[in-house]
């Protein structure tokens, strides 16, 4: 039998030049032809988790303290808690060095394989999702990071927008995974004008560690 | 072609840079910067198109595309307004709406058939006898409409689309907008201006005249749009027209892309907290005998075409206006080498005295009190004649250019469209914004304004009430700048007359439908006295220009007829797009968003035909046959893969899980046991069957469950609702698409399954409805379920989606030796149907009851505290002899299968076919319909209907349901 192969909601057309094998995952670390900017990285393999519980107040995933206020979101040690509602949290893992395995307390769910994940990042990445939302990144009122559920392209996403710092500016955006074909294809569109191109995860670790 | 001038700092062409376009199959030239409209003036074309009705010629007139004079053929795309198109090279223009050409036009006759067609004329003749109506609207049709496109036209270009946000938007480039924008911005606002013309400036842009200590107007302009490009948080969109303003300060607009860009046309949607609406005004279309005629032309339109294209409008011309805007237009053509042989100004007095000197100076005669009566020649102007107010004296002038308007009319569309309302105001003769919406204001010209300083302190006070509404501001600025611009000139005395001492018969109030002064009068008489019945009756305003050119002029006018004593009459409403634009703009990118199963790519290489059903892309058959003989046949007979992806997929886990469940499904979901599946449904308050699926228990306060693909959406939303008052402490995940399902069917099921995991799948170790965890090579973890719905042996396995594609590889490989199909949704409902499965919203509607289809038996009466959703309608329900019931029925004779959605019916309707078919396994026809309780006793004959079946009926008789396999021996071997 084959060596069994777990595959990405995501296919870009560019060619790997450097991969790695994570948990029956092949990653892309690099692609070729990345260009300068801005970069599309496909997260999908990332470990991410849903928390739900009627407290959660006294909840303290991986040690992180959830944000009190829906729309908030806390980064630490590569952790990205994002606090959706009165009752619920995701979680992602947005560390590429170790696994992490869901805590095993009640509560939660392992909804990795759910969704499509991306990080969209660098120059004009704001203006490339504007073409698809009028979500407002730009609002002064929003400091990053901070979580907007909503329609991108049309389809219900959940967008954690991580910086709003100019050429540093990004984002990573969940959706259904089934929309991962039309997802990809619409925001590599959109981003066309702007030389957005995909990238491997080598890209968005060092865009990570600098924010 | 035409020289043209190219030492003025306005022109917007350059001149050495030549474009060459095809006209009517011949290469023309044009130069860069040129409109499509103005590079054919510059060729001498004058005759663009003809009029709608009476086919008139038609020439320029605004210069902005408030009418569809100029409107033509573009490079194959019909209805291009070529006053606001910008010129490229290579473009290929055609006339439109003409027989033989614009110059000569075989339909021109029409135009001394004007008596046969009164206002409404197709309301009154031609009906009668009525047979005659179908011939007369086929005749009427053909010679009337503009552009001419075929059904299948698929529009060329590219088109795209943004959404904005922002704090303030201004709509409006002119001198008001921009100093609103620049205020909003030094406050630190964000800032979105559009402007409808390629560059910014409005009124200023063009004009000479002196602003301020020596300064022109135009290079005021420049010096604010420099101000304004300089400002980052001012976001310019030139070439945009707000074509919509809603609620909440919702403005949309559509941009026309340049080359660099990557758009032809693109949507703009944005969000505001505040809108200032500084569109300025439009010229009021001076109303005389044939003020259509190609050589009448507004000030505006006159003026520009010599100083933004360098172009002369005419050789020789006569100014018939009531705005001190044709004076300095009079003074700057005529020292551009315009011969003007006389200005008649309808004002009596009140004219700028500086203008007025500068006239006199330059010798132009300049009648006071005067106006153009009837502008002569056949096809373009020849001469014209003006006469005194009263119409008691009279002269001619030969001439091929009459600049003729009434005065100004404020662009209050985007004001009106927000709900704001307006006003008449007797001193400016405008209609102006009386109550604005809210968190809008109006700047400029909008207002009445006409000085300079005072149409930009508009602006300035605009932008500070903005920033007001953006809590930015104090009320102390904004005292401030109001009054400041209170210590400025205020709104000038605007001319009254609204038309000339003629009777109108070739007076046109609206271009677009040839509507005359005289339809208009002839309405009125009708007893339409308000102008939007007029507006329906006559068609005036309902063209491509928007009710641009009648505007203010209707109400005017119809005020004037009726001899009010006061101008109460409103404007007629003005609708979204205020500009028109390209259905294809409002489409914008469209990209298609669908889902699809992590199965889609080895099932379009394995020849699947995809549909799109709900949300999903679904493989539906897996060759050219619909039928599905070979699908149906070897699930029958031998095994089959079916990719179920699309069902919907939940846990819900916590203290009061089970607590929910029981709300919402009809069971008794306490008997759901580890390692069995429960098959169970959920309801409506109204007792009608929303939802099925089945339930297992994971562990201690954890479930999961699956509902059809069509509800996966709204699942958790529907769970929440329902249990919103209880406080109970449950969690929902939606596990849809981390999950796909195969469904392995078919006698050698086992078989395959057998190859590939580690577990006893013998029907005592894993039987019928039993549910088990397991890994796949130690690795996938499956879920896996012993089901039935295609009537087989059934194994429908839950994998994690990235690993799907090795699953399915799996099984294909064991299947091998058993030759192994896939089969597609249509060979499942086949098969589930001829064992009488239902599938909810096909053997269902909206109003179908749980127990109308036979599903009664899930219900758990006794459940009492569990408020099941749905239960004290089904109750009431249960002995109501009147619902439709579901019914299992043969052809007779062993005809076809009706088409699904036909109806049952004698002397009427009695019911509806649900889903029938031809069926492989049983050699007959048979189906599923709602019927009514008398049609459904065994032995039934149904009579059935067709569309377009006419008196030819086919008929089946109600048979036991399931068809097929009836013991439920084969599911469960």
């Amino acid at each position: 039998m084959k060596e069994i192969q777990r595959v990405s909601p995501v296919v870009f057309k560019s060619t790997p030049v450097k991969t790695e094998q994570r948990d029956n995952w092949e990653v892309v670390m690099e692609y070729s032809g990345e260009g300068e900017g801005p970069f599309l990285v496909d997260l999908s393999h990332r470990p991410r988790f849903d928390l739900q519980d009627a407290s959660l107040s006294a909840k303290k995933p991986f040690g992180i303290v959830i944000p009190e206020i829906p729309g908030n979101c806390v980064l630490e040690n590569g952790i990205l808690a994002n606090r959706m509602n009165r009752t619920q949290v995701s979680l992602f893992n947005l560390d590429g060095g170790g696994a992490v395995s869901m805590p095993d307390e009640s509560g939660y769910t392992d909804v990795t394989e759910s969704t499509v994940c991306v990080a969209l990042f660098g120059e004009n990445v704001f203006s490339i999702c504007e073409k698809l939302t009028a979500l407002d990144f730009m609002d002064s009122q929003r400091k990053a990071p901070f979580l907007f559920q909503g329609p991108f392209s049309h389809v219900p996403c959940q967008i954690v927008a991580l910086s709003k710092e100019g050429d540093a500016s990004g984002l990573v955006l969940t959706c259904s995974r089934g929309y991962g074909r039309d997802m990809i294809h619409s925001i590599l569109h959109a981003g066309e004008e702007f030389r957005l191109t995909p990238a491997g995860e080598s890209r968005f670790t060092n865009w990570i560690k600098n924010l | 072609m035409m020289n043209r001038f190219n030492h003025l700092p306005t022109l917007k062409v350059d001149t050495t840079q030549k474009l060459a376009f095809i006209y009517k199959g011949e290469k023309y030239y044009g130069v860069k910067g040129d409109t499509v409209a103005s590079a054919l003036f510059a060729n001498g074309v004058r005759i663009f198109g003809r009029s709608l009705k009476y086919h008139r010629p038609r020439g320029l007139y605004s210069l902005d595309g408030e009418c569809s004079n100029t409107c033509m053929e573009v490079d194959g795309v019909p209805n291009v307004r070529c006053e606001n198109t910008l010129l490229e090279d290579g473009m290929v223009i055609k006339e439109q709406n003409v027989k033989g050409s614009a110059e000569k036009d075989y339909l021109g006759f029409l135009d001394k058939m004007d008596w046969m067609m009164p206002a409404g004329f197709y309301y009154n003749v031609m009906h009668k006898p009525a047979k005659v109506w179908p011939i007369a609207m086929k005749q009427i049709r053909k010679a009337a409409g503009l552009g001419k496109i075929s059904p299948d036209y698929e529009m060329p270009g590219k088109f795209d689309e943004i959404f904005l946000n922002t704090d303030v938007c201004v709509i409006g480039g002119g001198p008001s907008g921009m100093t609103a924008a620049l205020c909003a911005a030094q406050k630190g606002l964000r800032v979105v201006l559009m402007e409808s013309r390629p560059w910014l400036g409005g009124f200023f842009e063009y004009r000479s005249r002196e602003y301020q200590d020596g300064q022109t107007l135009n290079e005021r302009a420049r010096h604010l749009a420099k101000e304004v490009e300089a400002q980052d948080n001012i976001r310019v969109f030139t070439h945009t027209s707000a074509v919509g303003t809603y609620n909440n300060n919702l403005v949309t607009g559509f941009q026309i892309g340049k080359k660099e860009n990557v758009f032809d046309e693109r949507y703009i949607e944005i969000r505001a907290k505040s809108v200032v609406a500084a569109a300025g005004c439009i010229e009021r279309p001076l109303i005389f005998d044939h003020n259509e005629r190609p050589g009448v032309m507004q000030i505006g339109c006159a003026l520009r075409m010599a100083k933004t294209y360098g172009q002369m409008p005419g050789k020789k011309a006569v100014f018939s206006i009531g705005h001190d805007l044709g004076l300095e237009a009079a003074l700057e053509l005529h020292d551009l080498g315009l011969a003007i042989a006389c200005i008649a100004d309808i004002r009596e007095d009140g004219q700028d005295s500086d203008l007025v000197r500068k006239i006199e100076d330059k010798k132009i005669p300049l009648l006071k009190g005067w106006v153009a009566t009837k502008a002569h020649g056949a096809k373009i102007v020849k001469k014209v004649s003006i006469s005194s107010l009263d119409g008691q004296v009279s002269k001619t002038f030969p001439c091929d250019l009459i600049v003729a308007s009434a005065g100004m009319t404020p662009v209050t569309g985007h004001i009106t469209v927000a709900q704001g309302t307006l006003k008449y105001d007797n001193h400016t003769g405008f209609f102006l914004p009386d109550m604005m919406p809210e968190k809008m204001h109006a700047a400029g010209r909008i207002l009445g304004l006409n000085d300079p300083l005072s149409i930009e302190a508009s602006g300035t006070l605009a932008g500070l009430q903005a920033a007001f509404d953006c809590e930015n501001c104090s009320i102390q600025e904004i005292g401030e700048a109001k009054k400041a611009l209170e210590n400025l000139p205020g709104p000038v005395r605007g001319s009254k007359l609204v038309t000339a001492p003629v009777k109108g018969r070739k007076s046109f109030i609206c271009f677009d439908e040839d509507a005359t002064i005289k339809n208009i009068k002839q309405a009125i008489d009708k007893g339409f006295d308000m102008p939007e019945l007029i507006k329906r009756f006559t068609a005036t305003g309902l063209g491509p220009g928007q009710g641009g050119i009648p505007g203010h002029n209707l109400p005017l006018y119809v005020a004037k007829y009726q001899a009010l004593p006061d101008i109460s009459i409103r404007p007629t409403n003005v609708r979204p797009p205020l500009v028109p634009t390209l259905i294809s703009t409002y489409a914008g990118v469209n990209h298609k968003m669908f889902k699809i199963t992590p199965m889609d790519e080895m099932q379009k290489k394995d020849g699947g035909v995809f549909r799109n059903i709900g949300v999903w892309q679904r493989a539906r058959y897996f060759s050219n046959d619909v039928t599905c003989q070979n699908e149906i046949e070897n699930v029958r007979k031998n095994v089959g893969m079916l990719d179920g992806s699309t069902l919907g997929k939940f846990r819900i886990h916590g203290p009061d899980a089970l607590k929910a469940l029981q709300r919402v499904f009809v069971s008794d979901m306490t008997k759901v046991k580890q390692g069995r599946v429960k098959y169970s449904a959920m309801c409506n308050d109204d007792g009608c069957v929303i939802d099925d699926g089945v339930v297992v228990k994971q562990g201690e306060n954890d479930y999961y469950f699956t509902t059809s693909s069509g509800r996966a959406g709204q699942t958790v939303e529907w769970i929440r609702y329902h249990t919103r008052y209880d406080g109970w402490d449950f969690a929902l995940v939606n596990l849809t698409d981390s999950l796909g399902v195969i469904n392995l069917s078919g006698p050698n099921a086992r078989k395959v399954l057998e190859k590939i995991v580690d577990i006893e799948l013998s029907n005592e170790a894993f039987g019928y409805s039993e549910y088990k965890e397991f890994k796949i090579a130690d690795a996938i973890p499956t879920r896996a379920m012993r089901l039935g719905f295609v009537g087989e042996l059934s194994y429908e396995l839950h994998v994690p989606s990235s690993y799907m594609k090795a699953v399915w590889l799996m099984l294909r490989e064991a299947g091998k030796e058993f030759n192994i199909q896939n089969f597609g949704v249509e060979a499942q409902n086949v098969l589930r149907m001829e064992k009488c499965h239902i599938i909810l919203g096909q053997e269902s509607e909206q109003r179908t009851n749980l127990l109308d289809v036979g599903l009664g038996f899930l219900w758990d009466r006794n459940k009492a505290d569990a408020k099941t959703v749905g239960a004290i309608a089904l109750r009431q329900a249960e002995n109501d002899q009147t619902r439709l019931k579901l019914v299992g029925f043969k052809m007779e004779n062993n005809t076809r299968a009706p088409r699904d959605g036909a109806l049952v019916v004698d002397d009427k309707v009695r019911g509806y076919i649900a889903t029938a078919r031809d069926s492989f396994s049983l050699n007959e026809a048979v189906g599923m319909a709602l019927v009514e309780g008398e049609l459904s006793k065994i032995g039934t004959r149904l009579e059935i209907y067709e569309d377009e079946c006419g008196d030819d009926r086919i008929y089946g008789t109600v048979v036991k349901m399931p068809f097929y396999d009836p013991e439920g021996t084969r599911m469960k071997m």
